[in-house]
């Protein structure tokens, strides 16, 4: 629970987003992704229809369809862009914390009669709308895709297909995305107030992911309490948060290897839980942290 | 409330700051009164930019502690800043963002502005013509002035200015000190470091001299120049005279320059300098007062540091 007094103004909130709006960062994440949405929809999907729709080898294209096609795109679009936008995402925390501290600014804001944690708190929400707003118009691009894509193909758009979502079903889908990406962008975040650096921000969430996976791949293999061990890791609580993403029987499409059996994956809620505990630590250390630090610049 | 002055703006009491081995501030006890323009002096790596860090809040002291309108900044910090401007050392500004936007960003952390009042300072400051321009494509000497606009920014009760001509040309210079003294002028505190001892002499009328993280002196320009003050004389016998200025109770001091004596006295008992001189037939062939200056000042309690 924040406090009053750690709550940003109105006006704290205006001034960072203003920052935030002036940056180019938020415009090179919404390209990315919408990139990342068309090499999806487009490449791995439409244009690989089009090349094995009459090939009875490649199943007549249906994998590809499934791509490509509504509903079952969704699924796909937010696994990819939960691990795209973590990254992403993680970058511009990182970098928006952390080149305070080169500019100098963040004394200036600290003289200005707010606390520490308002200032903190402006950042992050701050960044939270722009990184939201982002990474819904991306969604939104790449369901545009999939809605051209699938009238191309000549196929009904629509949700209503075995184990297809409603519309708030959809609107869980990409909340349980979203979801996803808070753990890792407050890594970076954590990093970046801790060593007031944008490198240690990003180096740091692409080293842990990466090492993350590794670990995750080994202990998946295993059994007994090794496997269990799993279930600490905010990877494979995104996975599980994710799966319950699929419609239907379908596996996973996106690019991130992260489509285990859903048998072999905590219950959403707890996941849910697991990265809510994750959230909360790396929140409470870099508050503690920063509020106690002297700000030399 | 612990201050029982309530003209005092700004108190530091036994203030002091070690960085593990070394001692970068050591017991500092200031007063500023309401009104004053305050000049924290002190040669390079004196202590005064950990001082005013102190003040502001961004570093934690070792011991003591800071008063700002007569309250504690331990317990209320946020509120005694929201009525306090500050520039530090180098401008610290968003290079991404026009001077425009900048000061909208500083005037919103300040509680929010008008769009009017970023107008009134930018002009104050001579920058309402490249407002909408990148702060990243300013001199160094437009950075210091758009600090300075958003020090004023929210019309703050007193201002802290950690060597606010820095980067500054000789014009650009002028037009801060003037900015500064029209500040005092109009019963605005300014507390403001420099290490420019004739900057100083020009905006300040209190002054605070540190060395070494230890603060030397503080009192009044004008009381601290009147200690510099002596009366220049040739006379006919100067080492009788030496002798006979030494036994008067007011003369704090004779220094022989040859022909010349040099009596550290109050320029108002010239007369009576000259009438016990006489009385032992001594005569005066010139007799004239010569003003302290505040370097000489500083060189005589630093300890003759070198400064500008």
């Amino acid at each position: 629970m924040i406090s009053m007094r750690a709550w940003p103004t109105s006006n704290m909130l205006a001034a960072e987003l203003l920052k935030v709006r002036k940056r180019w960062m938020p415009y090179a994440l919404l390209l990315l992704m919408v990139a990342g949405a068309a090499i999806l929809i487009w490449l791995g999907g439409y244009g690989s229809w089009v090349e094995e729709r009459n090939d009875p080898e490649f199943g007549y294209g249906q994998e590809s369809l499934r791509t490509f096609a509504l509903p079952w795109s969704l699924t796909g679009l937010l696994d990819s862009g939960q691990f795209w936008g973590a990254i992403l995402v993680g970058i511009l925390v990182a970098s928006a914390v952390a080149t305070e501290h080169g500019w100098g600014t963040v004394r200036q804001a600290l003289i200005r009669g707010r606390t520490r944690s308002q200032y903190l708190t402006a950042k992050l929400l701050s960044i939270a709308i722009a990184a939201a707003i982002t990474l819904l118009l991306a969604f939104g691009v790449g369901v545009g895709f999939s809605v051209i894509a699938t009238a191309l193909a000549d196929r009904p758009i629509t949700l209503d297909v075995p184990g297809g979502p409603s519309v708030p079903g959809v609107a869980l889908m990409v909340l349980r995305a979203g979801y996803g990406i808070i753990p890792y962008a407050l890594l970076a975040f954590c990093l970046a107030v801790v060593g007031r650096s944008t490198t240690l921000g990003v180096v740091g969430i692409l080293f842990f992911m990466f090492v993350e996976a590794i670990v995750l791949g080994i202990l998946g293999e295993q059994s007994g309490w090794a496997a269990d061990a799993r279930a600490f890791f905010p990877g494979h609580n995104v996975q599980a948060l994710l799966a319950a993403n699929r419609i239907g029987s379908l596996g996973g499409n996106s690019l991130a290897p992260r489509d285990p059996a859903l048998t072999d994956l905590p219950d959403p809620a707890i996941a849910a839980l697991v990265l809510a505990a994750y959230c909360v630590g790396f929140l409470a250390i870099a508050f503690v942290i920063f509020q106690r630090r002297d700000i030399n610049a | 409330m612990s201050n029982d002055n309530p003209d005092v703006v700004l108190r530091t009491v036994g203030l002091t700051k070690r960085y593990r081995r070394l001692l970068a501030l050591d017991d500092l006890n200031l007063e500023v009164c309401r009104g004053q323009v305050f000049g924290f002096l002190g040669p390079n790596g004196a202590g005064k930019t950990t001082t005013i860090a102190l003040i502001l809040g961004l570093i934690a002291p070792t011991a003591g502690h800071v008063e700002m309108f007569g309250l504690d900044t331990r317990r209320h910090l946020s509120g005694v800043l929201r009525r306090t401007g500050a520039i530090l050392e180098t401008p610290s500004l968003y290079p991404h963002l026009s001077g425009r936007d900048n000061l909208r960003v500083w005037g919103a952390l300040s509680g929010g502005v008008e769009g009017k009042r970023v107008d009134e300072a930018l002009d104050l400051v001579g920058l309402r013509g490249r407002g909408r321009d990148k702060v990243r494509t300013y001199s160094l000497g437009m950075k210091q002035r758009l600090g300075l606009a958003a020090a004023l920014l929210h019309d703050p009760e007193l201002l802290v200015l950690d060597e606010p001509t820095n980067g500054l040309d000789p014009a650009g210079m002028r037009e801060v000190r003037e900015v500064i003294r029209g500040l005092g002028q109009i019963g605005r505190t300014v507390f403001v470091s420099s290490h420019l001892l004739s900057e100083v002499e020009q905006m300040c009328d209190h002054v605070g001299i540190v060395k070494e993280g230890r603060l030397l002196t503080q009192g009044s320009v004008a009381t601290l120049l009147r200690q510099g003050e002596a009366l220049e004389m040739e006379v006919t016998e100067p080492d009788r005279a030496v002798r006979v200025l030494g036994s008067l109770a007011w003369v704090n001091g004779v220094r022989r320059d040859h022909d010349r004596l040099l009596v550290e006295a109050p320029r108002e008992r010239a007369a009576e300098l000259s009438r016990a001189l006489a009385e032992q037939q001594i005569y005066l062939s010139e007799l004239r007062p010569r003003e302290g200056s505040l370097e000489e000042f500083f060189l005589e309690v630093t300890g003759k540091e070198a400064v500008q």
